[in-house]
């Protein structure tokens, strides 16, 4: 029982591997992957304070760098070096999480709607980088994040544990895999 | 290209390189400290127990400026805020010198404890100061409000608490110690609900967080809200409309 856990738990760091690599094999990807993670990080580090994000480009949208610095600063005077790593390494795990998604979903259009139940996995991947750092804020509540345990750290925590989840699950989105096959 | 489909040195190398300047650009921009560390005491300052046009109950509430200027500016604040620190130090100074000290603007500091547990004892100590040099020298009041927000440290709010702001007090020219304390025990309870109405004022507003913003014209009505630590040419901006509205 034990060892079908160890082997299951291998094959899943093995795919997770494989899953956070495929960004490397091919300039394009690897060019996404970082716009991507771009993209995320300023629009959790926007979400945090949306109200002032959304005046202040609307004002100018030139601005975005001064809004995404100075709430990258807030940030991190409310929730520490920690609070911060967690954003940017949520970033990187969501601009690799989009590529891999991106190569699912192109596969499934290929082969038919009914795999798409298979890719489901790493578009939920993609998808759920909205459901930590950023939604609460998104939604307007304010303070929210800070009312959380350890000041919204431990959502972050979480967000990143289920994107880490998914993408093992999905592993490399150029191979197929055969579910339960390796669950035993 | 061969290298397609295949994971090079070279992708491998630039991802490296790039994942670590992405992480070294955020801790560079996160502990950059910005602040020109500049502290603004308006020129005058005066007390009031009317309720604005707007809504806002002044009495008891620190005011800056001249008591005809022709806009009002409502700023809630929070001493454990660190945007709120970033207003002080980069835009009120400006802010002051430019529209406050010149007649055109009043500004009332108003609280909104959002941020910790200490937040409604710092506000309580905020307005007990002012209420004890409102009348002699109300200039105290806005050098003890800048020097409290001096005293957010770099991360982290666990530095608030009775002692941090009794030694604000202590060391703030101009501002009796034992009258504060005895107005926090003897008032502190009147004070905490009398914030209740303005704070219905700024919901009402949709201000959710702070610093939050109401920039008023008391002739003509007419409103500019704005949230957080704005660009200096932000609140120029919607102030000029403001007085030209």
């Amino acid at each position: 029982m034990s060892e079908t856990r160890s082997v299951a738990g291998r094959g899943w760091s093995r795919d997770l591997r494989d899953a956070l690599v495929y960004p490397l094999t091919s300039n394009l990807r690897l060019l996404s992957a970082a716009v991507a993670t771009v993209v995320t990080y300023a629009v959790l580090v926007l979400s945090s304070f949306p109200q002032f994000s959304i005046q202040v480009l609307t004002n100018d949208p030139a601005d975005v760098v001064y809004a995404v610095t100075a709430l990258t600063r807030e940030v991190y005077l409310s929730t520490g070096w920690f609070g911060i790593g967690l954003v940017a390494a949520y970033a990187v795990l969501t601009g690799v999480a989009t590529i891999n998604a991106l190569a699912l979903v192109r596969r499934a259009r290929r082969r038919g709607a009914s795999t798409f139940v298979g890719v489901l996995p790493g578009v939920l991947a993609a998808g759920c980088a909205s459901c930590g750092a950023g939604v609460l804020g998104a939604l307007g509540f304010v303070g929210a994040m800070a009312a959380l345990p350890f000041d919204g750290n431990l959502l972050r925590v979480g967000g990143i544990a289920l994107l880490l989840f998914f993408l093992g699950r999905a592993g490399d989105p150029r191979t197929c895999s055969i579910a339960g096959a390796r669950d035993g | 290209m061969d290298s397609e489909g295949k994971i090079t040195r070279r992708r491998a190398l630039l991802a490296g390189g790039g994942t670590l300047a992405f992480g070294g650009g955020v801790a560079y921009v996160a502990s950059r400290s910005g602040s020109s560390e500049q502290r603004y005491v308006p020129a005058t300052s005066h007390t009031s127990d009317e309720t604005s046009g707007f809504g806002v109950e002044l009495a008891g509430r620190p005011i800056a400026g001249e008591r005809d200027a022709p806009v009002d500016i409502y700023y809630w604040t929070d001493y454990l805020c660190p945007f709120c620190k970033k207003f002080e130090a980069e835009t009120f100074p400006e802010l002051g010198q430019n529209y406050i000290d010149t007649g055109d603007v009043r500004l009332v500091a108003l609280y909104m404890p959002n941020i910790g547990r200490y937040s409604m004892p710092a506000a309580i100590w905020g307005r007990c100061v002012w209420s004890q040099v409102a009348d002699t020298e109300p200039s105290a009041f806005w050098n003890w409000h800048s020097a409290a927000f001096d005293e957010q440290p770099n991360s982290g709010k666990d530095w608030a608490d009775d002692e941090t702001f009794a030694g604000v007090t202590e060391r703030t020219d101009g501002v009796d110690r034992s009258a504060v304390e005895r107005c926090r025990q003897e008032r502190g309870e009147s004070i905490r609900e009398s914030m209740d109405p303005n704070l219905a004022v700024a919901y009402e507003a949709r201000i959710q967080g702070t610093p939050g913003f109401v920039i008023y014209n008391r002739e003509s009505g007419a409103v500019v809200k704005a949230v957080g630590a704005q660009p200096y040419e932000n609140f120029a901006d919607a102030i000029d409309r403001v007085l030209q509205s």
